[in-house]
């Protein structure tokens, strides 16, 4: 990552306004959020998770507050790749907003026919891997555990988008994120996102059931900051590419304490539900004092 | 996508009427720049600045006129205690007005508007609107709550034509949930109408439509779903519906909330 002159930001070869994006999911294909929020203010949107097929998510509750925290188990409910990148993602590019596209599949089959649409489209440069799902049942974090799996991933995905920026995005649900981030690193990931949701669950005591058909869910939110901020540090100590920082931020403060852990960027996910303008109150803040220099010295 | 603008405004609370132990009739200032919103839509209230609780609050419009937007408040947690204890002079963010759909209008015809608990808010909405725009003929409210405290005493009853009241422990009028009393009203002839109206709980709106709606040319109804964005992006809010092919999710926040009650595989209703 540099910083050239203003807070602009690379990740890969891709040169982007300011280092503060909309999180996967919350950010839908962007268009929802007109009139809300000023997307072209933003370094960039991260799409919501889309895979090869259509997916229609999971069914029963999906959504649950805890204090602090969001539980969700939408299960990756997206539109497919055909609609994704024939209609959401034109769309995108016209009205100017730098979108990172991200993928995600449920096997290796699916993976490769989904790698090869984003290659055919020849508008893509930049993508986030999703490896990390904690709510579909194939894929998601089954891959994002295995040091090997990720390395695979990315492989495959910088042979077949050659010279496309790619980004693996990391689940905390595991013992050594950083074992992870450096698998990617090795596999020739441009960068790393980190934190996915954490995974959780709520148990509706009127009907003495699992409030989710799943059980588990994922939560994110302020709840998981402290989780998100200790991930970013141990992963900056472990590799050289940049690390773009997710998880509970509720603040401008929480995004200058990400950089100060020594994230290159950051993205806000649940937090746009409710303070629809956070996104851009931290990209004023950074134009006005400059993005916050590491302190994390660790070990480097 | 209905094709209205929406915004996040701030608005000042402008009054706070006890209408029962546990609902508020909440006055706010109407922003500016508030778009014209239409029975069915919502908004999207931030009660509080800090963490807990977390999300926005959806409420239906209950009404919109020239200078005021006004919520029908029913306190059950901690969001809508909140909300239930502003105080005039306050200011809240408002997202909105919200929804994808709208109720369409009788074309002058008879109405039966079924409202459960405070699912009344945006059929009173639509009675308004519509006696403004002289675009129905008769209207009959059947509210149906739990106990005669619920039903608010003689609040609306200038909003329609006539207000039929039923209660669950039979404390005021009909004794019995309120798809029964409209079953029973219309079997008695004390009322016909051609359009019906709903918004209530899921189990009340989906007996209305499979056990009465056959009575009437057309059943809308307004759903309810906890939500987290408001419009359409994250998908927590989805209902099963019936599509040609098959199933398939919509949002309640966006693909509705309002829908042709036949759209809805209830069946697979949770
Ligand atoms: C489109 C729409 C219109 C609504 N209109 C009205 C109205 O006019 N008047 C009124 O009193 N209430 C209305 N509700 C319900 C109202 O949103 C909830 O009562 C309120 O969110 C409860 O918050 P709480 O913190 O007090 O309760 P809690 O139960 O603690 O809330 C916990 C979570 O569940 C959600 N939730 C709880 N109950 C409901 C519910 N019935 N529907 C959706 N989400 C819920 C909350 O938003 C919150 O995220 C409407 C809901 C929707 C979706
Ligand atoms: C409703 C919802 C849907 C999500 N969907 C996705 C997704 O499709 N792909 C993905 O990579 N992350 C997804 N996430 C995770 C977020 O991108 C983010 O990593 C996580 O929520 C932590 O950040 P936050 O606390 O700021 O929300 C989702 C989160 C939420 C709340
Ligand atoms: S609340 Fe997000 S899609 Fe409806």
């Amino acid at each position: 990552m540099s910083t050239t002159g203003s807070i602009k930001v690379t990740i890969g070869d891709i040169l982007f306004d300011n280092p503060v994006f909309l999180a996967s999911g919350p950010a839908g294909y962007g268009e929802e959020y007109d009139g809300f929020i000023d997307l072209q203010r933003l370094g960039g949107i991260v799409t919501k998770t889309v895979t090869y097929e259509p997916k229609a998510g999971n069914p029963g509750t999906r959504l649950q507050e805890t204090p602090g925290g969001l539980l969700n188990s939408v299960g990756l409910e997206n539109v497919g790749a055909s609609v994704f990148f024939g209609e959401k993602l034109p769309r995108l590019l016209d009205r100017g907003i730098r979108p990172i596209v991200s993928l995600a599949a449920e096997d290796w089959d699916g993976y490769r026919k989904l790698l090869d649409a984003a290659a055919d489209t020849g508008m893509i440069d930049i993508v986030e891997l999703n490896l990390s799902c904690p709510n579909v049942e194939r894929g998601g974090m089954a891959v994002g555990t295995d040091p090997r799996m990720i390395s695979r991933y990315v492989g495959h995905a910088k042979d077949i988008l050659s010279g496309a920026a790619i980004i693996a995005k990391l689940t905390p649900n595991v013992q050594d994120i950083g074992r992870l981030a450096l698998a990617a690193e090795e596999a020739g990931a441009s960068a790393i996102t980190a934190i996915n949701t954490i995974v959780g669950m709520d148990i509706d005591i009127r009907v003495k059931k699992p409030v989710f058909k799943r059980k588990r869910a994922g939560l994110s939110g302020p709840a998981i900051f402290p989780v998100a901020l200790e991930a970013v540090w141990r992963i900056v100590n472990t590799v050289d590419i940049p690390v773009i920082g997710v998880g509970g931020i509720d603040s401008v403060d929480d995004a200058l304490k990400f950089f100060m852990a020594g994230a290159a960027a950051v993205q806000v996910g649940t937090a746009i539900f409710y303070d629809s303008h956070l996104p851009e109150k931290i990209v004023t803040e950074l134009e006005k004092n400059g993005i916050p220099a590491s302190i994390n010295t660790e070990g480097n | 996508m209905a094709g209205i603008e929406k915004g996040l405004f701030r608005a000042e609370v402008a009054g706070n009427e006890k209408l029962s132990s546990a609902c508020r009739l909440i006055r706010f200032a109407r922003p500016e720049g508030f778009p014209d919103a239409k029975p069915g839509h919502f908004v999207a209230v931030r009660v509080n600045s800090s963490p807990v609780p977390l999300l926005r609050r959806p409420y239906s419009i209950m009404d919109l006129t020239e200078t005021e937007l006004v919520l029908l408040v029913k306190v059950v947690g901690p969001g809508s205690r909140l909300l239930g204890e502003a105080e005039v002079g306050d200011w809240m963010d408002i997202a909105g007005p919200l929804g994808g759909t709208v109720f369409p209008s009788p074309d002058g015809e008879d109405a039966v508007f079924v409202g459960g608990g405070t699912g009344l808010a945006p059929m009173i909405f639509a009675a308004r609107t519509w006696k403004r725009e002289k675009d129905s003929a008769n209207t009959y409210l059947i509210h149906g709550a739990a106990t005669s405290e619920e039903l608010l005493g003689t609040f609306c009853e200038e909003d329609f034509t006539k207000v039929f009241r039923s209660t669950m422990d039979g404390s005021e009028g009909f004794n019995g949930d309120a798809v029964s009393f409209l079953q029973s009203l219309l079997k008695d002839g004390a009322i016909s109408a051609s359009k019906l109206y709903s918004c209530g709980p899921a189990g009340m709106v989906k007996s209305l439509e499979l056990k009465v709606s056959t009575r009437f040319d057309s059943h809308y109804t307004s759903l309810e779903a906890v939500m987290a964005c408001g419009v359409g992006a994250c998908r927590g809010c989805t209902v099963p519906s019936r599509e040609e092919e098959g199933r398939k999710l919509m949002a309640v926040c966006s693909d509705g909330t309002v829908f042709d009650a036949s759209q809805i595989a209830w069946e697979d209703w949770e």
